[in-house]
Parts: structure tokens; C-alpha cells; sequence
């Protein structure tokens, strides 16, 4: 029983592509590590259930509500649902790209998960890659369920579907790359944590949790049009009104994503 | 054709040189230690032969590759074992072993590994609950998952209690003789001396002594140890003066004398012709750590104004 001379089974050796940075992807490694990291998510899922709890139930909550339905002068004509169900949806991918993402990335780093990674032939960039899709995916999934269940209570589904779906993913992708540049380089999940939280409410309180965006003053709606939350937000409530998102808002969301990946590769740290 | 081959290396932080032209080369199926004191440089040495660090100065091959060059090629002929380096709490010891298989083109059977290292009961078992040194065989199952021609296990038992110590060394022996070149970073010489064909010790960045491990006790072995209670005070000048002893101080009562075998016997003959009787005698072997430690000194007193602690340099190695 020599190791050495041990055969592997042929379905593994046929596919020698590593996966490094370079984009070359191992796909038997990538759906391994998305399997792992998948099974560890759901040993804990503390801040995940938090995330998608938290939102969902709020969503529904305000979309059983007729009152919370109806147009409000307040909120320049728009119901109460209208304004907060884009909020909402936000809400969970930004909760999950600041605390969790950070969370499992500097924790990993902390424990020299990531430096015994690099000395595979499997870079740690599957580990981001495992990390980001199942963000994604349970964002996705909080997203569907807050887009749908509310409609069966009588509120009003999202008119530009289309418009919705392209407005949620290039938010996801800059507030995603946020949460990556966070993750690229604290040694300290703790000191990670307390920055994540901090750009959390930063990104909540521009997408109008506090203060709706349609009650902002001028000033501070033009600095809210300019940040991934307040961008998406808008862009998803103009989709819900049955409009496309804003050209601003695509840019907005594209060069944001853009800066934040580059600058989580070029500063993040393996060690 | 050496499977590892050093020539000069070296890593400098800041205006320190941590390893200072260090070369050696290991042969196919040899075990290689590398001792020192903490902070001597062994980390970062086994750190720019694995590709974490990218050397000043030297050059390295392993398997024909340059590590500074990280190709995938080079990851999958050598197995690295870390220090301090874990797993996820809630990830299992096979979940853990089938991983890092699927990054392999040709992985070991990972169940079959488990039970070389004696973990097939531990398969189950979250890694938060496992032993230290289930951990430390699970590390170097992680090392030798993927077939790697060359695997580097850097100290591999600190922080272990002596029995899973000797669990770690017997799973090590049995390593021997598969073929696998290993290079064992340690600062235990009992370690080296039941598994290394060969050692290096190296010091301040340097490499101060490299022989078998029988080669290097051999050399220690010189010097004995005794100590007793004189009958009367004498003058301790009156036993430098014989041929046999190297070194004579006091510790409280008692004179401690260092010499070579024959101190023993020489001192009590001189004592008792004039007319001193030696009671309480005690005559102790010196071990292999003792003389590892003799090694490493005479080398730290021979360097003038490295005023770091060991600890501060160690700290500036992991970084």
C-alpha cells in the first residue's frame, strides 16, 4: 500500500487545468470547494439566517398590510411598499456582503487557511469563488422570496421585471466588490466585523432605511444617487414603478463594482 | 541528482539578513532535518524552498523547478505542511482530506491515508474536536494528499505532550522508505535523531553544523558533566590544569567540572592525591538537546552586536 504509487481515479486526472488567478478554472476543485464551503455555511448559520430572516419577514410583513400599500403624499405619490421593498431586498446582500463574507474570509486568514491554500496546486481564489457564488445565491434566493410571497398578500408585483433583475445583480456586484475589498485584508475577524458593520449602516441609511430617498434633502439624494445602495435602491424602485433603472444608476453600479474588485485583488493579502 | 539542491540563499527584512547564504541539497527518499533556536531562519528557509517567499539572493530547484516561479507543476510535487495552520472548526477530518484531493491530479486515496495515520476512527470528527496531535497527522495527511514527490513539514510536534509526540515521529518512520524526499523543520534534537538521515542546524541565518545525527552526537557526546561536594574547599585553578577538563565553576556547594569522558575519573584521582575526598558525585551524559544548545551558543557569542532577541527575529521570519 505505497501512496507513491497509488492511481487516482481517471475522472479526476483527465483535467489537469489548475486554478490560479489567471482565470483558469479546475471545475472538479471549484464544485469541491463550493460543496465544502456550502456544507460549513450551513453548520453555521448564525449571520446568514439573520440576513435572510430579518428582511424577509419584513417584506411580507408590510406587504399583507393594505394601509402599508396604499400611495402616500408623504413619499412623493409611492406607497410605503414601494419604497421599503427595494430597501429590503438590498438589505440581505448587503448584510451578507459586509458581515458574512467578511466574517469567513479574515477568520480563514486568521487561521492560515488561506497560506495552506496557496500551497496547492488549487489557488485560494476558489475559496473566493466558492465564497461569492454562495453569497450570491442565498441573496438571490432572499430576493426571489421577498419578490413573490408578498404578491399572494395583494401587493403589487415589480412592473419591469427585466429592469428589476439587471438593477439586482449590478448592485450585487458592487456591493460585492465592497465586501471583498473589506475581506482582503484584516488579520482580525473582530476589527473586520466592526468595519463591516460600520459600511452597513453607511450603505443602509443612503439606500433610505432611515430617511426614504423620495424625503432626503436635494444634497443628500444626489450623494445617495452616487453609492452602490443608494443607486441600486433607486434603480429597483424605478423597476417596481414599471421604468429601467437610470443611466446614472447603471454606471454608478458598474464603475463601482469595477474599482472595488480591482482594488481587492490588487491589496488582498494571503497571510 | 538531488531532489532538493540550495545554493546560497538568502532573505534579507529591512537591513537583516534572515537567512544568510544558505545551501545544502537533499537526495530522492532522504529525510532532511533542519534545526535551529527559534528565529534562526529554518521558517523562512523552508519558505522560499516552498514558494511562500520569494528569496534575496541564491538559488533554489526542487524537482527541477524554480520556486519562485509557483507554477501549478511545482505546487503538486511538494507537500507543505505549515505551522499554525488550521482547518475550519466544522469542517471534517475526510471532508477536509477529500478536498484538497480534488485539487490533485493524481491524490492519494484519502481513506486509505487515513489509515496509515490511524485517523479512519476520526474520519467523522470535526476538526475543533480533535487532539493536538490528530491534528498535527490530519496536517500532514493534508502534506501528502496529493502524491507530492518532495513534502515539508515544518515543526511539526511544538506545542505537542510527549505522547502524541512519539504518535506523530512512529507515523513519520513509517513514512520512510515510500520514496517521499522529506525536509522536517525542527528545534528538538531527540526528533532529528530518531528520524533524519541527515541534519543541518542553522543559527543566526546561517548554517553552523550539517552531519548525520550520530555524527553530530558523536561530537557532543566529548563532553561529560559531573558534580560534587568537596570533603574541603580547594582551589579550583588546581583542576583546570588537568588535561581532561574543559571548564570548572560553582553552583552553590557544589563544583560542577565539564570535560571529556575521562573527567570523572582524572578529577577524583587529582582530588584524592591531595588528600580531597568527593562526595554527593553526580556524572551526567550530556543529552543531544544539550548539545544543540553548546552549538548554538558558542555561535551566538561568536556573533558580535546581534543585540535581537531570538524571539524578535522569529516574529520578523513569520511575517
Amino acid at each position: 500500500m505505497s501512496m507513491a504509487t497509488h492511481q487516482a481515479d481517471p475522472t479526476t486526472t483527465n483535467s489537469r487545468l489548475p486554478a490560479r488567478l489567471s482565470g483558469r478554472i479546475h471545475w472538479g476543485a471549484a464544485r469541491a470547494m463550493l460543496v465544502s464551503e456550502g456544507r460549513l455555511l450551513a453548520r453555521n448559520p448564525g449571520v446568514v439566517i439573520w440576513a435572510v430572516v430579518l428582511p424577509i419577514a419584513t417584506a411580507i410583513i408590510l406587504g399583507s398590510i393594505p394601509a402599508v400599500r396604499a400611495p402616500s403624499k408623504n413619499l412623493g405619490g409611492l406607497s410605503y411598499f414601494q419604497v421599503y421593498q427595494p430597501i429590503l431586498v438590498f438589505f440581505a446582500i448587503t448584510l451578507l456582503a459586509m458581515q458574512a463574507l467578511p466574517d469567513v474570509l479574515t477568520r480563514y486568514r486568521e487561521m492560515g487557511v488561506l497560506k495552506r491554500l496557496r500551497t496547492t496546486p488549487a489557488s485560494p481564489s476558489l475559496l473566493l469563488f466558492a465564497q461569492l457564488t454562495l453569497i450570491l445565491g442565498v441573496s438571490i434566493g432572499c430576493m426571489v422570496l421577498m419578490v413573490v410571497v408578498p404578491p399572494l398578500a395583494g401587493a403589487p408585483w415589480p412592473r419591469n421585471v427585466g429592469g428589476f433583475v439587471v438593477t439586482y445583480l449590478l448592485g450585487a456586484w458592487a456591493i460585492l466588490g465592497l465586501g471583498l475589498v473589506i475581506s482582503s485584508r484584516f488579520r482580525n475577524a473582530k476589527v473586520a466585523a466592526g468595519f463591516g458593520s460600520f459600511l452597513f449602516f453607511v450603505m443602509l441609511f443612503f439606500a433610505g432605511l432611515w430617511l426614504p430617498r423620495p424625503n432626503m434633502p436635494g444634497w443628500l439624494r444626489h450623494i445617495s444617487d452616487f453609492t452602490p445602495s443608494g443607486a441600486a435602491v433607486q434603480g429597483l424602485t424605478n423597476s417596481c414603478a414599471g421604468h429601467w433603472p437610470s443611466a446614472l444608476n447603471v454606471i454608478v453600479l458598474a464603475v463601482w463594482g469595477a474599482v472595488t474588485l480591482r482594488l481587492a485583488i490588487r491589496i488582498f493579502k494571503w497571510e | 541528482m538531488p531532489v532538493i539542491e540550495v545554493t546560497d540563499l538568502r532573505k534579507v527584512y529591512g537591513d537583516r539578513a534572515v537567512v544568510d547564504g544558505v545551501s545544502f541539497s537533499v537526495e530522492q527518499g532522504e529525510i532532511l532535518g533542519i534545526l535551529g533556536p527559534n528565529g534562526a531562519g529554518k521558517t523562512t528557509t523552508v519558505e522560499c524552498i516552498g514558494g511562500l517567499r520569494q528569496r534575496d539572493g541564491g538559488s533554489i530547484t526542487v524537482a527541477g523547478m524554480d520556486p519562485a516561479k509557483e507554477g501549478a507543476a511545482f505546487r503538486e510535487a511538494l507537500g507543505i505542511q505549515l505551522q499554525e495552520s488550521r482547518m475550519p472548526d466544522k469542517m471534517t477530518v475526510i471532508e477536509a482530506l477529500d478536498l484538497y484531493a480534488s485539487f490533485y491530479p493524481e491524490p492519494a486515496d484519502p481513506l486509505e491515508l487515513l489509515e496509515r495515520l490511524g485517523l479512519v476512527e476520526q474520519r467523522k470528527t470535526y476538526f475543533a474536536k480533535l487532539s493536538g496531535g490528530q491534528k498535527q497527522r490530519l496536517s500532514v495527511a493534508l502534506a501528502l494528499v496529493g502524491n507530492p514527490k518532495v513534502a515539508i513539514l515544518d515543526e511539526l510536534t511544538t506545542g505537542l505532550d510527549p505522547a502524541a509526540r512519539r504518535e506523530v515521529w512512529d507515523l513519520l518512520e513509517d513514512l520512510r522508505g515510500t520514496g517521499v524526499t522529506l525536509l522536517l523543520v525542527s528545534h528538538f534534537m531527540e526528533e532529528a535523531e530518531r528520524l533524519c538521515d541527515r541534519v543541518v542546524v542553522i543559527d543566526h541565518g546561517r548554517i553552523i553544523a550539517a552531519d548525520t545525527p550520530e555524527g553530530l552526537a558523536a561530537n557532543v557526546q566529548a563532553d561529560q558533566r559531573m558534580s560534587f561536594l568537596p570533603s574541603e574547599p580547594f582551589d579550583l585553578a588546581l583542576l583546570q590544569t588537568l588535561p581532561d577538563v574543559h571548564s570548572v565553576t560553582t553552583a552553590g556547594e557544589r563544583v560542577v567540572v565539564v570535560g571529556t569522558d575521562n573527567v570523572a575519573s582524572a578529577v577524583i584521582i587529582g582530588l584524592h592525591e591531595r588528600g580531597i575526598s568527593v562526595g554527593g558525585l553526580r556524572v551526567d551524559q550530556p543529552s543531544l538537546d544539550d548539545a544543540f544548545v553548546a552549538l548554538t551558543r558558542s555561535e551566538a557569542s561568536n556573533e558580535t552586536g546581534s543585540d535581537d532577541g531570538p524571539s524578535v527575529s522569529e516574529r520578523t521570519a513569520v511575517r
